[in-house]
Formats: C-alpha cells, sequence, structure tokens
C-alpha cells in the first residue's frame, strides 16, 4: 500500500533534491502559508500531506524522522479512511432505502 | 455532428419510406429508444430523474471503497504492447479508402437520390461516419488519421510554412466543432444530400487552405475539430499510441494520463464536446419551444436565438466546469492550481460523451445498417425500398446501461487520477466532490432531455 507511484521521482543514488514533477501547477493564496517538501520543494497545506508525500514520493531519500512522520501520518490517514467508509456506507444504506420506501410510496 | 436529432430525423423519414414494415410504431422505437426506456417505467419523471442523479452518487461512493494505491494503479497501468507492421500496409489502404469515399460522398450527394434514406451520401456519412465509425474509435481504436482523406491529400501538397499562433492553441478547433453543430442543428444536413455534399465540400475547401498555410501536422494536431473528436474517443478505446508503439489497455485507462489534456482550450474542447449533444437534444424539448417562440415572438431573428442559445449554454457549462475545479481546491483541500486540476480532471468527461454517443447512435447505426448497404450498392439510382432492421424492446435499457457505464468509467478515472495528484488519500476522495455534484446535475439535465417528448426544434 506504500510507495508504488508511476511517475519515478526520487533518485535515490544522487542523493539531491529531485525537481518538482514540471506537470504539475501551483497557486499558493498570498496570506496562505505552506509547507514545502524538503526533497522538491512542492507546496502542501499542512504537514500531514507533506509527510506522505515525502513517504510516497522520496521513500528512498528520506531520513528516519521522515519515515516515522510517514508512519504516523499513514495511521491518521486510514483512520481517517475508515470512519470515511462508514458514512459512506451510511450514505449509500440512505440512498438505498429511501429510493426502496419513495417507490413503494409513488408506485 | 453530436446528433441523436439527426438520428431520430433520419430515422422518421425512413420510417415514412419504408413501407413494407408492418409496423411503423416498432421502427419509429429506435430514434428514442433511449425516451422509451424511460415511459416503459412507470413511474413519474421526477423519480426517474432523481433515481438517475442516485446512481450516479452511489456510484462514486463505491469507488471510493477501492483505496489501495497498487490495485487503483494496476488498473489503469495494465499495458500490452502490440506489434505495429501492418500499421504501414493499413494506413495506404486507409488512406485510399478515404479519399474514395470523399469522392463517392459528394458525387452522390449531388447526383443521388433526393430522399435522404436512399441516398449514399447520406447514410455513409451518418450511419457509416458519424454513427458506426466513431463508435470504433472508443470501442477498438482511433484508426481515423489513416483514414482522413483531407490528411491523405494535403500531405501530398506543399506547405506555404505560416506559423501557427501558439497562444490560439485548441481553440479554434472548438469554435469550429460549436460552429459545424450549429450548422447541424439549424439545417437540413441529415435530410438534404445535397446541403451535405456542399458542407463537406466547404469544409474540404477550408481543411485544404488551412493545412497548406499551417502545415498538415499542426493543422490536424490543434485546429480540425473533427480529428480533435476521434482523437480525443480514442483515449477512450482499449488500442491506442502509447508512446513508443501501439498497446493494449483496459477500456478508459488511458485517460487517466492526466497530462494529455494540456492547455485551457483542450478542456474547451473537451466541455464542448459534452455540450453539443446536450444542446443538440435540448432544442428538440417543448420547454425550448416555449422559450424560444416567446423570443422569436419578441421580434429577434430565429438563428440568432439558436446562437446565442448555443454559445451562452456553452459558456455556462464551461464556467460550471471551471468553478467545479476552483471548488475542488477547497474540499480537497491543496495548493495545486485550479486551471491544472481542469486539466487533470477533464479526459474522464470523454468517457462520458463516448457513453452517450453510444447510447444514442448504436440503435440508429443497427437499424439503418442494412438502408446503407442498399444505399451503396445503387449509388445514384438509389435501393427500391431500404430495409430497417427492427430492434428488440429491451434494446432501450440497454442504451440506458451505456449511458450510465460512462459515467461509472468516468468516476473510476477520476479517482485514479486523483490518487496521482494527491498524497493523502482521503483528500484524492475529496477533491472529487464539486465534480460529483456537477455530474449529478448533467445526468439529471440529460436523463430530463431523454425523457422529454423529442419535437423537431421550432422556427427553422
Amino acid at each position: 500500500m506504500t510507495a508504488t507511484e508511476s511517475r519515478p521521482e526520487s533518485d535515490p543514488e544522487a542523493g539531491s533534491s529531485p525537481a518538482i514533477d514540471p506537470d504539475l501547477e501551483f497557486d499558493v493564496p498570498l496570506d496562505a502559508s505552506a509547507v514545502e517538501c524538503p526533497h522538491c520543494g512542492r507546496p502542501f497545506v499542512d504537514e500531514r500531506q507533506r509527510d506522505l508525500h515525502v513517504g510516497l514520493e522520496h521513500g528512498d531519500a528520506a531520513d528516519d524522522a521522515e519515515r516515522t512522520a510517514f508512519g504516523d501520518a499513514i495511521e491518521i490517514e486510514r483512520e481517517d479512511l475508515r470512519l470515511f467508509r462508514l458514512k459512506a456506507l451510511a450514505v449509500l444504506v440512505l440512498l438505498y432505502f429511501g429510493l426502496l420506501f419513495t417507490y413503494s410510496i409513488v408506485t | 455532428m453530436a446528433s441523436p436529432r439527426t438520428a431520430r430525423r433520419v430515422g422518421a423519414t425512413l420510417v415514412a419510406t419504408v413501407l413494407f414494415l408492418a409496423s411503423a410504431g416498432t421502427a419509429a422505437a429506435h430514434s428514442a429508444s433511449l425516451r422509451s426506456a424511460s415511459e416503459s417505467l412507470s413511474v413519474p419523471q421526477w423519480l426517474f430523474l432523481l433515481t438517475g442523479g442516485a446512481v450516479i452518487g452511489a456510484s462514486f461512493l463505491l469507488v471510493t471503497f477501492a483505496t489501495d494505491r497498487s490495485f487503483v494503479a494496476s488498473i489503469h497501468e495494465w499495458r500490452r504492447p502490440l506489434a505495429g507492421r501492418w500499421l504501414d500496409t493499413g494506413r495506404s489502404v486507409g488512406s485510399t479508402l478515404g479519399v474514395v469515399a470523399l469522392v463517392g460522398v459528394i458525387v452522390a450527394g449531388v447526383a443521388g437520390p433526393e430522399t435522404a434514406v436512399r441516398n449514399p451520401a447520406v447514410m455513409v456519412v451518418w450511419v457509416g461516419w458519424w454513427a458506426g465509425f466513431a463508435m470504433s474509435a472508443y470501442l477498438v481504436a482511433n484508426a481515423w488519421p489513416a483514414i482522413d482523406p483531407l490528411r491523405a491529400i494535403t500531405s501530398r501538397l506543399p506547405t506555404a510554412g505560416l506559423e501557427y499562433p501558439d497562444r490560439l492553441g485548441a481553440w479554434p478547433s472548438v469554435v469550429g466543432l460549436l460552429a459545424l453543430v450549429f450548422v447541424e442543428v439549424v439545417s437540413p444536413l441529415a435530410d438534404d444530400p445535397r446541403l451535405l455534399a456542399t458542407t463537406i465540400g466547404i469544409y474540404a475547401a477550408i481543411t485544404l487552405v488551412g493545412a497548406v498555410a499551417v502545415g498538415p501536422p499542426r493543422w490536424f494536431a490543434d485546429v480540425d475539430p473533427v480529428a480533435r473528436v476521434f482523437r480525443y474517443y480514442g483515449r477512450v478505446a482499449p488500442i491506442g499510441w502509447g508512446g513508443s508503439g501501439f498497446e493494449l489497455r483496459l477500456p478508459g485507462m488511458a485517460l487517466t494520463r492526466w497530462t494529455d489534456v494540456d492547455g485551457p482550450g483542450e478542456v474547451a474542447f473537451v466541455v464542448a464536446l459534452v455540450w453539443v449533444t446536450t444542446f443538440d437534444g435540448l432544442v428538440t424539448t417543448a420547454a425550448w419551444g416555449d422559450v424560444a417562440g416567446w423570443i422569436v415572438d419578441a421580434g429577434v431573428p430565429s438563428l440568432a436565438v439558436y446562437a446565442v442559445a448555443m454559445v451562452a449554454g456553452y459558456g455556462v457549462f464551461l464556467g460550471v466546469y471551471r468553478s467545479a475545479a476552483r471548488l475542488a481546491r477547497r474540499t480537497a483541500p491543496t495548493y495545486l492550481s485550479a486551471p491544472m486540476l481542469a486539466r487533470a480532471f477533464a479526459p474522464p468527461l470523454l468517457a462520458i460523451a463516448a457513453g452517450y454517443h453510444l447510447a444514442h447512435f448504436l440503435g440508429y447505426f443497427l437499424t439503418l445498417l442494412p438502408a446503407l448497404g442498399a444505399a451503396i450498392q445503387h449509388p445514384i439510382a438509389g435501393p427500391a425500398a431500404p430495409v430497417a432492421l427492427v430492434l428488440p424492446a429491451w434494446f432501450g435499457a440497454l442504451e440506458l446501461a451505456f449511458v450510465l457505464a460512462g459515467h461509472v468509467l468516468a468516476i473510476w478515472v477520476a479517482h485514479a487520477v486523483a490518487f496521482d495528484l494527491f498524497p493523502d488519500r482521503l483528500q484524492a476522495i475529496r477533491s472529487q466532490y464539486p465534480f460529483i455534484a456537477v455530474m449529478i446535475a448533467y445526468t439529471t439535465l440529460s436523463l430530463w432531455i431523454v425523457a422529454e417528448p423529442t419535437l423537431a426544434p421550432p422556427y427553422l
């Protein structure tokens, strides 16, 4: 479930900062504070997005602190996803029975 | 071009012509079979529309359950290279065929029978090419570059070597597509073989001049709307160009290459492709008749009403899509720019466009296939009485399934692209909220058009 990105961006041997994906285009509001990736400079809204990005895109070049941060971020991400799935399931059930109910009244 | 209405019109002509069909009612079924599918359900229209929207929403929720990055990537990264030695032969055969067909269509359009359904020009262009060939572009592979007669002709001509202004980008093709569909909507292009031949002649003349001016590669890459339509449809297909050779991939999965749409003009073209289908259906509704009647009665020329409606409606579509991209920055949240998000999430719309095209045209194509064959066999005199296939009643349900399949494919592609773009998977899911909302609204609008009785566009 970890680093399986299609675009090879990190170059572990060079150890230098690989360039940010040139196809990406950013627009950081002037009054906003961006968290930048120390490896490629890509701006993020918060640390957690940055930590996930470092683990996914620069997994080979990451230091121990970054790996730990990635592990923590993945844990929180999983927790968030679990909660989201529950909500999604609830909405699906509501949709299904809502429609079933509506159909039984209308037809 | 994107013409379910043309389908219905030719269909109606056919029904009038084919005397030996026992029941004209059954034959008419093909043309508005999407509609009959909705009518055969004994539910009120609002519930039909609500269900359509709910299906899109539910599909999105189901897709969000696929959160394993390697699984999502394994679907769209699956590729098999194909050997391409037969391609050169295919190209020369294809371009010869294309040139013969172009000359044949113009000759038959001018000299052939005046009844649309007996005229090979009308049958070849609408049934063979715009229905059948276009389907092959997104169901199999885009062969248009190999067949396009105008490309074959202009590649043998000298070029003037004029510079194509880069800032124009794909915008000329957007204007071209809108203009083509406008002509198709306001004129009897599918009923009048002479008019069809003239229009194709004008189109060919413009293409020859333009391609000679800036060179065929640039012309067909940027300006020619037809080439762009087929190129975009080809990205939905399971076979296509993979950079170094032809490749086999899962249907629609080439759309996950989010760098393929690389300019605001290309986004505008994708939106235009979706809009023209909608506009074509919109003008056949009773609601349009009321509104247009009210404005025409106030003294506005009817052509102007159609032109303004087409451009204004397109503006609304483009504006709504761009707003969704801007909103996605906040729902995700992300610092990726709104124009970039608009580009990255435009390719999925092509799956939707292909789904609607298939729904509108497969039945039309199958119904008129015998008439196409008969018309080609008697190009000038015309066949005596064209035969039409009568499609079974369940075909309408199949067409609704195509529309749905296009949407589900689009939702999956957008999901995969979002996973590529965003580090946080919930962020990727959230980025889709505005796009899904727009998609639900679009589906509801389309289903409403389909469920409304089809009238001839008034005041033309």
